[in-house]
């Protein structure tokens, strides 16, 4: 039963990689174009950032060399195409001179920027520069809060789905599985590539399929990695090397096929935000919430009440234990890994609903992953739920600073009273492990374990 | 289209050039920092980036936020490197080896956030980066710096003084290379010692001579490269007598059996600690280093794959032996070169595009660079599947086990 169950995951993970590797995008040696978009962005009273277009702005690209390659003015689109020539590296200037009166470029996107268009795979590069007006109409700060919070809780949610898998497996094997970023982007890859590369069907119908593949792939990590080590009684610290490599092989295998750029699913994607008091949300992350909440809940649910999920909390616990009252430890364990896969998939394509598709999704996540599990307590399911929760709250909420605290100390105390930049915006959470392991190195709800 | 035929002269100097190249020597610093920590302590420290970047950002603050002179630098650096290492080693260290590796991971990506980031850019610089700070090194050099160097006593860039110099070198390699295998030898049949040692000793010779008339550096980077296998030689011997010593045999024995060595009255935390930090310290070194010869600090160079990269290094020379931690990054690059070169020239080779069977491999020269770290991946796999104690390791030492 076992060995034919491997070789059918075995079959599928070979057919999937014919297919990745057949689909890969063909290679066009054209000449390089840059397309600059200026917007301004303005924040609405919810903190939401809307994008009009800047016309006649002067745009200037230079090479390497410092001379001038071409010039041109932005039009009503807030859109200039250059034709650059040959690939190469440039430097794009932006005439700050020339923007309407009353708007400055935001930190984010400087004048002059530098565009290594080397070994582009495009040919038309296309730069943003956003601008905002000197003065911002002020936001209330609850309004703000509840904003930060509904964001959060959207994080929170994917990241628990994603996270589930991770603890459930590190409780049953032992293994910390570094490579679980990677489930987390292949499924949302697989998602995109029968929804939009090959056009095979809409997204809602790629969706589970995409996740049942999850699935199978979590089984294919087991059934060819995984198992046959725990087999060879190889210890956790070299699987958890193993799992580093694996996870190295399988981002590069996505990057080398889908290449650096993010990528969007085209359906759902231009959507407006809908109004629920305070809080702005489009339609369609208020359904991938729902959605979340409630496949969370019936994990939850199953693990309380199903024999599956007792039995898998058992083998959790103990072992040993759970295998001499008779409970089959390894296909708990090839349960767990289809379900965490499936998750993880599921989490994934939410997740470039929200934020665009790219190779590096999954890795970018494992951090907040592995915060959130930590917290929730290692090896536990329910603290995986609730610690990823957490964590992705604390995300959001970190970007926004309390006004308790007074105004002008110096970095990095002043983030209190202005909430952290954007780019830092996972470095509190990632502090946070680390104090959470000094105080409750068990987690919220882990148990107490004998060390040191 | 002229047909572009396949130069495997390039291919050769290229990666042979690789095995002691910048790359080798700087992850060859770091390697024996992470042995000191992974290899002998058992710790799963994956934020050897984190400390890399301490040394560099310390050297790039000296003139971009101090104003003092690269010197005060390395004493910066190795403060920064021992506050890291304090503040990843006293939550995780009482817990389980697995805890380590998230803490490290976590922090070494803080501390790359930070330095990349637009708000500290007054320290860091942001994601360009700190330039120009190298020169106080550069400029002492007795070399050419557009000149290029070839390490052969046949070349004809080579003085007679040089000649002489490379000839003795090798000798003396070959006679220390020879003895080894000699005694190795020796001890699995009854050899006699003297003649064994001679012929391997003439069979090193050849090898070098051959090898040496596709070493070719250009001149900018000889003094880095020189300067670092140095470093590399003293760090690597320190370390040697340090795991000789009884502190390192406490370190051993807390990678073997945690419990037993706390039972003997030993504090199995404070012996981490200062193994954590050791190797923290000298991996600021490879990132001194790396720094000094681009004479740049760029944040993405010290991303979490370098770690990684590192770790493989190591575990393809083999942990817990001095001599894989340097031997392991030199054969890593190596390989890296060779497929890096390679594939560029089969690439030209073939018009641009890779295929095997119809099935396009490669159709752009970034695909190249995502080929080799699939291999860098597929290879760490291997290794710890098939061969954990790398080429030169002892299969006892590596008995790892976190639980």
């Amino acid at each position: 039963m076992n060995r034919r169950l491997t070789q059918l995951v075995l079959a599928l993970l070979a057919a999937l990689t014919v297919l990745g590797l057949v689909s890969s995008p063909a290679n066009a040696l054209a000449d390089l174009s840059f397309k600059v978009r200026v917007q301004d962005q303005t924040k609405d009273d919810n903190g939401k950032s809307s994008k009009t277009p800047v016309p006649g702005v002067t745009i200037t690209v230079l090479d390497e060399a410092g001379a001038v390659v071409v010039q041109g003015v932005t039009d009503a689109q807030g859109e200039v195409l250059l034709l650059i020539g040959p690939r190469g590296n440039y430097t794009v200037v932006l005439d700050e001179s020339t923007l309407p009166e009353g708007f400055a470029l935001t930190e984010q996107t400087p004048a002059e920027r530098a565009v290594i268009g080397e070994d582009s795979r495009t040919d038309t590069i296309t730069i943003n520069y956003f601008t905002g007006k000197a003065s911002r109409a002020s936001i209330g700060w609850w309004s703000q809060m509840a904003q930060r919070l509904a964001d959060g809780a959207r994080l929170g949610l994917i990241l628990a789905m994603c996270s589930v898998g991770l603890s459930l497996i590190f409780g049953t094997t032992g293994l910390t599985n570094f490579a679980h970023g990677e489930l987390v982007t292949m499924g949302a890859m697989v998602a995109y590539l029968l929804s939009v590369t090959w056009n095979f069907m809409p997204l809602l119908v790629a969706i589970p399929i995409a996740v049942v593949i999850g699935g199978l792939l979590g089984l294919g990590f087991d059934g060819v990695v995984f198992g046959p080590l725990r087999k060879r009684k190889i210890g956790l610290v070299s699987q958890l090397v193993v799992s580093v490599g694996l996870s190295i092989l399988l981002k590069n295998f996505v990057l080398s096929r889908f290449g650096g750029r993010t990528k969007q699913f085209t359906d759902y994607n231009q959507q407006t935000n809908i109004k629920l008091g305070p809080i702005g949300i489009t339609p369609r992350d208020l359904i991938t919430s729902i959605v979340s909440l409630v496949v969370l809940l019936l994990v939850a649910v199953t693990l309380t009440k199903s024999r599956i999920g007792k039995a898998t909390r058992a083998v959790s616990d103990n072992p040993d234990l759970a295998s001499s009252t008779g409970i089959d430890s390894q296909k708990i364990i090839r349960i767990v890994w289809f379900v965490g896969g499936a998750l993880a998939a599921l989490g994934g394509i939410f997740r470039g609903l929200d934020e665009g598709l790219t190779a590096f999704m999954g890795s970018d996540l494992i951090f907040l992953m592995f915060a959130g599990i930590t917290l929730g307590g290692l090896g536990s399911a329910y603290g995986a739920l609730v610690g990823g929760f957490i964590v992705g709250l604390f995300v959001e909420v970190s970007t926004l600073g309390f006004p308790i605290f007074p105004e002008g100390w110096p970095r990095p105390l002043s983030y209190l009273h202005d909430g952290v930049p954007t780019e830092l915006k996972n470095v509190p959470a990632l502090l946070a492990l680390v104090v959470i392991l000094l105080v409750r190195p068990q987690g919220i709800l882990g148990q107490k374990e004998r060390v040191g | 289209m002229i047909a572009y035929s396949l130069d495997w002269n390039n291919v050769a100097v290229a990666s042979l050039s690789a095995f002691f190249g910048v790359n080798a020597m700087y992850y060859a610093i770091a390697a024996i920092g992470l042995n000191v920590q992974f290899g002998y302590a058992g710790l799963l420290n994956f934020g050897q980036a984190g400390f890399m970047a301490c040394g560099a950002y310390a050297l790039g603050m000296t003139s971009h936020y101090f104003g003092i002179s690269l010197w005060w630098g390395i004493l910066l650096g190795v403060v920064y490197a021992v506050g890291l290492g304090l503040i990843m080693g006293i939550p995780t260290l009482r817990l389980r080896a697995d805890y380590l590796a998230i803490v490290t991971i976590a922090l070494a990506e803080v501390v790359r956030l930070t330095v990349r980031s637009v708000s500290f850019k007054t320290y860091y610089n942001g994601s360009d980066g700190i330039n120009g700070f190298a020169e106080e090194f550069r400029q002492v050099t007795p070399f050419n710096q557009s000149g290029r160097y070839e390490l052969s006593p046949f070349a004809d860039s080579v003085s007679t003084g040089g000649a002489i110099a490379l000839w003795v070198a090798f000798v003396l390699t070959a006679l220390l290379f020879g003895m080894m295998t000699a005694q190795k030898l020796k001890s699995r049949k009854s050899w006699p010692l003297v003649p064994v040692w001679l012929a391997s000793a003439a069979a090193y010779l050849g090898l070098l001579l051959a090898i040496s008339t596709k070493l070719i550096y250009p001149g900018l980077q000889f003094k880095s490269i020189t300067v670092g296998w140095v470093i590399v030689a003293i760090l690597g011997w320190l370390v040697w007598l340090l795991m000789r010593s009884p502190w390192g045999r406490v370190l051993k024995g807390i990678r073997e059996d945690e419990e037993a060595v706390r039972s003997l009255g030993k504090s199995v935390y404070s012996y981490k600690m200062q193994a954590l930090i050791l190797g923290g310290v000298i991996a600021t070194f490879a990132g001194m280093m790396l720094s000094l010869d681009r004479g740049s600090v760029q944040p993405d160079n010290y991303s979490r794959d370098v770690t990684f990269f590192v770790l493989t290094a190591l575990v393809l020379g083999g942990a817990a032996k001095v001599s894989g931690s340097i031997v392991g990054p030199m054969l890593f690059w190596g390989v890296l070169a060779f497929t890096d070169v390679f594939l560029n020239e089969l690439y030209k080779a073939w018009g641009n595009n890779i295929s095997i069977f119809g099935i396009e491999l490669i159709a752009s020269p970034s695909q190249i660079g995502q080929f080799q770290q699939m291999l860098v991946g597929a290879m760490l796999i291997l290794l710890m599947v098939f061969r954990p104690q790398g080429l030169f390791g002892n299969r006892k030492e590596m008995a790892l086990d976190g639980r």
